[in-house]
């Protein structure tokens, strides 16, 4: 067993709080590679407030990043985690109601909606708790538990012989990450990428998904994004969470909307508006496989960096996160 | 006489059975072992239901794999958590002996992948270091991972309906086992929640429908469950989430409390899971299959 065999096995037991991670270990030893050629265009836009119009920027945004739904099976992924009144734990409702919208507009032939929560067995009165059902068109019909959804075998997904997905997952043309910038006390960050963990079903892995864990939380990020290619993502960033996240942290308003379709560009942009070194985070350096977190590779569309950039706190092990 | 929430209920498990027998966890869907099982429970011992429940036994028994596990569902292959659901149904259906020692034998084998010798070294060369107590064995959702409190509790519960049929000094101390890891593993305020009280040694807060479930397997452990008790009397007056009440319900009932029952004479929810354990949460549901004996 090497050594980084040894430190992924911590996190594996570390996740969901069995143990303190020793984070300054972790995956010194991966390099940030070039990635695919040529560019990624990432939209930053301005939205100060969830009672302005989102429709409009979220809009440009997409535009500007060439998306095309016109005829296709879209799933809309937030990030639904758990609730608390106090604080901005998930995706907020009007985003998901805006990016529906969008969506429509752009000539998405279904627009379907799915979350599968790590912790919470009752997904509906989550969504409930968060004005989901209250603030998305036909929020009930287009939603899917995909903890408990049918689910299909694929193979070679993280080394594994078969591994489970839903099948509103599998069956979509393209997902939609809707998520939550935030940072992450195991990850550094959980923005576009790691929002798929909720495309992992429950009802095979368990509550919490402790299998990625063994597999490894930054390998396991790769992988979920390497299997769901088809993924268009979109941050709230307009009260994110700073200090303890994805749950324990505080509000922080970045009031921003970033937005693409390289998530590993999105998610190194996003860490940069946070005051985080994308190349320092351990899975956005695996993600250098699969997309561009090299600035001079993403090709910034909308508000640049310096505009909107907003420091985030960091727990004292991600410090060392900081951009220099 | 039963009311309109029993019999929509009812008439929605016996309406959404699937023709191999088995339950989705929605209409239309898939059969999967949860929610067949919990609509089991609930049928149990309903004329009308006779027929319904020898078709969906015969489908959980056929799910049983050779290495006496179960799988989780007509899509899944491999055994998972869902082993002590089925070994749970032997004490109540029609069963082999060779079957439900089977399914005592993959429970026994199965433990949470946090005690494994690689951990242990970890922490030695400070690696990592375990914030729980990983002394007591326990149960995972899947095996080669970590142990957390709903398998656990499931799987207590399971060997302790097995050990009333035929005693055994082994299945007796993994269930002492897993009582304790449940108890090392309550939250601040005295309940549970997935089973990580502490994060970087910043509490965790407990949730209701893990609360109730801890004390289901804690049964005739009065002592230590006098704070999650009073927790779960509190959580039953707050809580929204239908599925944390109808555990709630459960296991008070379970500890001889009697919980207002909502009148409420709409339809079901076209959720069969949660209307099998709301079915089971009536006064007059068969919330007692949840009972165990207390083990010496």
């Amino acid at each position: 067993m090497n050594r980084r065999n040894f430190i992924g096995l911590t996190a594996a037991v570390a996740t969901g709080g069995y143990a303190a991670l020793k984070t300054s270990e972790l995956g010194k030893e991966q390099n940030v590679t070039d990635g695919p050629p040529g560019k990624s265009a990432v939209a930053v836009l301005k939205a100060t407030s969830y009672s302005a119009d989102l429709v409009q920027p979220m809009l440009e945004g997409v535009r500007a990043c060439g998306l095309n739904v016109r005829g296709k099976r879209v799933l809309l992924k937030p990030n639904l985690v758990e609730f608390d009144s106090a604080t901005c734990i998930n995706t907020d409702a009007r985003v998901i109601a805006a990016a529906y919208e969008v969506m429509e507009k752009l000539g998405a032939a279904e627009i379907l909606i799915g979350e599968g929560p790590g912790h919470r067995r009752d997904t509906y009165d989550l969504a409930s708790e968060a004005q989901y059902f209250a603030s998305v068109p036909d929020f009930e019909r287009r939603f899917t538990d995909l903890n408990r959804d049918d689910v299909r075998p694929v193979s070679g997904f993280a080394e594994e012989a078969t591994f489970y997905f839903p099948q509103t997952a599998l069956r979509a043309d393209l997902i939609v990450s809707l998520a939550k910038m935030k940072t992450h006390h195991w990850a550094g960050a959980t923005l576009s990428m790691k929002n798929l963990f909720g495309l992992v079903p429950g009802s095979v892995y368990g509550w919490p998904k402790n299998k990625l864990h063994y597999i490894g939380i930054a390998e396991s990020i790769v992988a979920l994004n390497a299997q769901f290619r088809n993924t268009f993502a979109i941050v709230d960033g307009i009260i994110g969470m700073e200090g303890n996240g994805p749950i324990q942290g505080r509000p922080k308003q970045a009031g921003v909307l970033v937005m693409g379709g390289d998530v590993a560009a999105v998610d190194a942009t996003c860490c940069r508006i946070m005051g985080i070194d994308p190349e320092k985070v351990d899975y956005l350096r695996l993600a250098s496989q699969l997309g561009h977190i090299r600035p001079d590779r993403i090709e910034q569309r909308g508000e640049t960096i310096q505009e909107v950039h907003t420091r985030f706190e960091l727990i004292g092990a991600f410090e060392r996160l900081r951009l220099a | 006489m039963a009311d309109v929430y029993v019999e929509n209920r009812r008439a929605l498990l016996l309406r959404t059975q699937n023709v191999d027998g088995g339950w989705g966890y929605f209409p239309g869907k898939s059969s999967w072992l949860e929610p067949t099982a919990y609509a089991i429970l609930a049928l149990h011992g309903q004329g009308q239901s006779a027929d319904s429940l020898a078709r969906a036994w015969r489908l959980v028994e056929s799910w049983q794999l050779p290495n006496g596990s179960w799988r989780a569902g007509s899509q899944v292959q491999d055994g998972t958590w869902v082993t002590a659901l089925g070994l749970t149904l032997t004490s109540l259906m029609p069963s082999s002996d060779a079957a439900r020692s089977k399914a005592v034998d993959a429970l026994l084998r199965t433990d949470g992948a946090e005690r494994c010798t690689k951990f242990r070294i970890m922490e030695l060369l400070g690696l990592g270091h375990i914030e729980e107590d990983t002394s007591h064995a326990a149960w995972p959702w899947r095996p080669g991972t970590s142990s957390w409190i709903e398998p656990t509790v499931h799987s207590v519960i399971a060997l302790k309906k097995a050990q009333a049929l035929r005693p055994n000094l082994d299945v007796a101390n993994r269930i002492r086992e897993g009582e304790e890891m449940i108890l090392s593993r309550r939250c601040a305020d005295g309940g549970w929640n997935h089973g990580a009280p502490v994060a970087l040694k910043i509490p965790i807060g407990s949730y209701p429908e893990s609360t109730a479930l801890g004390l289901l397997a804690l049964q005739g452990r009065g002592k230590e469950t006098g704070a999650p008790r009073e927790l779960a009397r509190r959580y039953y007056a707050i809580t929204k989430s239908p599925l944390a009440r109808a555990w709630l319900a459960i296991a008070l009932r379970i500890w001889d409390e009697h919980p207002e029952f909502p009148v409420d004479n709409a339809p079901p929810p076209g959720d069969i899971m949660l209307a099998a354990l709301q079915l089971l949460a009536h006064p007059e549901g068969n919330h007692d299959l949840f009972r165990t004996r207390e083990i010496a």
